[in-house]
């Protein structure tokens, strides 16, 4: 157990810093990452504008850039958005929050609705409640996250829940192949056969089979979910990571981007991880 | 389950014919401006009206519709041969260089993939021509799309190498390229194949995405995403409610698609 956590917390570690050195290089050669929208100022004395040159060319240098980010970040140190003149740490404190409330809720309602109509599915079986089901999961799954984002914007409705109706067809689908699946096994049709009924076939026969195996959908919903939060952040126009993001990709803002490079690939490795562990932990307990 | 099938078949070869036949169906080509008549209501001329521009918008969809569906196939046809390399050549050593694959492929899959491309798309120009917005972005596409199916063709190619008649066609001196031509390729055709499938759906939703934020396809070059574009002007979502066309024939498409991949390719 030891073994695996310690693989684990070196594989996170190693990947964050792939990551954030992948966007670094990425950004630096982007075009137009060497000129600064604040060398236009005409306000600016010419001491100012070197100085902003002076910062950019040490940006432009990656390996020591980001040698002096690691060392800096050892000390809790994050850096400043060049873009937003303001201590990274500090726009991380107020927009995490906002995007961490809208991931919640979005997986939230979408495994809530998920499961239950995949368990409908499962226990009444009727064609209407089928046809519904599988029709609102099709037509979620075809929506681009950016479209449905504008759709609720003129219907005034929580863009949050837009990302709940998107993660919802993914847990939909899962969750009702797994349940049909379990619901064909052996032992599962001689407990039928001798009478029990739906209900308690489900709960004492399949959820023990099929709850590991869902388990491992947690994260890959989060994936998805922190994924169709970013256009949706954008066309709401809601203050959270996605849209702090997009500024900082359009604005070529080295450090913001590294920083939230790194804040979200450390959500989604950490979300797999721990469903990967829940799941084996789940499966040996089972057998 | 088979008549929906159907109707997903049937949805996807009309609109496949639709497109083909664009030049023939259109009133005007996607760029031509009818000034005299911009933002005009649907007629007989102009099936869905014009846009602000004075640009038919059936013309436009139309187009729109043939740059996303001959594209997305191509970036999806350029995904599954990268992902067929990378998964394949970690099958095939094993050792070092599966675990350097699979490092990469870890390392793609541990930034979701919404987030990655929008980011990748907005840090790249912007202002470009649409021959090269378009190129720029289904090649963005195909570039950072591959890893979720190399994972698949790795696991795939990685037991195949353990297969009994692998080993005998070892024994029997075959090796390297002769040995990947003729056993191991035939044998990871349905896998490939259905990763290419799987992706073309996936890839035309994230163009719109793309397009949707303008970050797609630059004007006056349609595409399904850049047609979302108009989502934009809310407010006249209400009086012009066929500004919604281009969604709703997305959400079609996508959902044939969906339909017609089978429920083990839907799962993985």
């Amino acid at each position: 157990m030891l073994r695996f956590w310690g693989w684990a917390v070196l594989r996170v570690a190693a990947v964050m810093l792939m990551a954030s050195f992948a966007s670094a290089m990425l950004m630096r050669i982007a075009p137009g990452f060497s000129s600064d929208d604040q060398e236009l100022n005409s306000g600016l004395s010419s001491q100012s504008i070197q100085a902003i040159r002076q910062a950019r060319l040490m940006d432009a240098d990656i390996p020591h850039f980001y040698a002096s980010y690691v060392a800096s970040l050892i000390h809790g140190d994050l850096g400043a958005s060049r873009s937003l003149n303001q201590p990274v740490k500090d726009l991380l404190r107020e927009r995490l929050p906002v995007t961490l409330f809208n991931l919640a809720f979005a997986l939230a309602v979408g495994w809530l609705l998920g499961l239950a109509l995949a368990i409908a599915a499962q226990i009444w079986d009727t064609r209407a409640l089928s046809f519904f089901a599988n029709g609102l999961s099709g037509t979620f799954i075809s929506t681009p996250a950016a479209a449905l984002a504008l759709v609720f914007l003129l219907l005034r409705w929580p863009p949050a829940f837009a990302a709940a109706l998107l993660v919802y067809p993914k847990v939909y689908r899962y969750t009702q192949n797994l349940l049909q699946q379990s619901s064909e096994m052996p032992h599962v049709l001689t407990a039928r056969a001798k009478g029990a009924g739906p209900w308690r076939v489900l709960a004492w026969h399949i959820a023990p089979i099929a709850f590991p195996q869902l388990i491992a959908l947690v994260g890959v919903s989060i994936s998805i979910g922190i994924g169709v939060l970013l256009p949706i952040e954008v066309v709401s126009d809601v203050a959270g990571i996605g849209q702090l993001a997009w500024h900082a990709a359009q604005a070529r803002d080295l450090p913001l981007l590294v920083n939230l490079t790194m804040v979200v690939t450390f959500v989604t490795v950490c979300a797999t991880l721990i469903s990967d562990a829940a799941q084996r932990g789940l499966s040996r307990s089972a057998a | 389950m088979k008549s929906v099938r159907l109707v997903a078949i049937a949805v996807l070869v009309l609109t496949a014919l639709t497109v083909l036949g664009a030049r023939y169906l259109a009133p005007a080509g996607y760029e031509q401006q009818f000034r005299e008549m911009p933002q005009a209501a649907p007629s007989a001329h102009h099936l869905l009206g014009t846009d602000d521009l004075g640009r038919d918008r059936w013309a436009r969809l139309l187009y729109g519709m043939r740059v996303s569906l001959t594209l997305a196939p191509l970036a999806a046809l350029f995904t599954t041969v990268l992902a067929g390399l990378v998964g394949g050549i970690a099958g095939y050593f094993g050792g070092w260089t599966e675990r350097c694959c699979k490092l990469l492929i870890d390392l793609f899959l541990s930034v979701p993939w919404l987030f990655l491309l929008i980011t990748v798309r907005a840090v790249l120009p912007l202002n470009v021509s649409p021959e090269a917005s378009v190129t720029v972005t289904f090649a963005l596409l195909g570039l950072l799309g591959w890893a979720a199916s190399a994972r698949v063709i790795c696991a795939g190619a990685k037991n195949l190498m353990k297969s009994e008649f692998i080993w005998m066609a070892r024994a029997s001196g075959f090796s390297g390229f002769k040995l990947i031509r003729l056993h191991l390729l035939p044998n990871l055709r349905g896998a490939l194949l259905a990763q290419f499938w799987i992706s073309i759906p996936v890839f035309i939703i994230a163009e719109a995405n793309l397009g949707a934020l303008g970050l797609g396809v630059s004007e006056p070059l349609p595409s399904l995403g850049s047609l979302l574009r108009e989502l934009q002007d809310a407010v006249m979502l209400r009086p012009e409610p066929w500004r919604l066309l281009p969604l709703a024939v997305l959400i079609v498409v996508i959902s044939s698609f969906q339909v017609l991949l089978n429920k083990e390719e839907v799962r993985s």
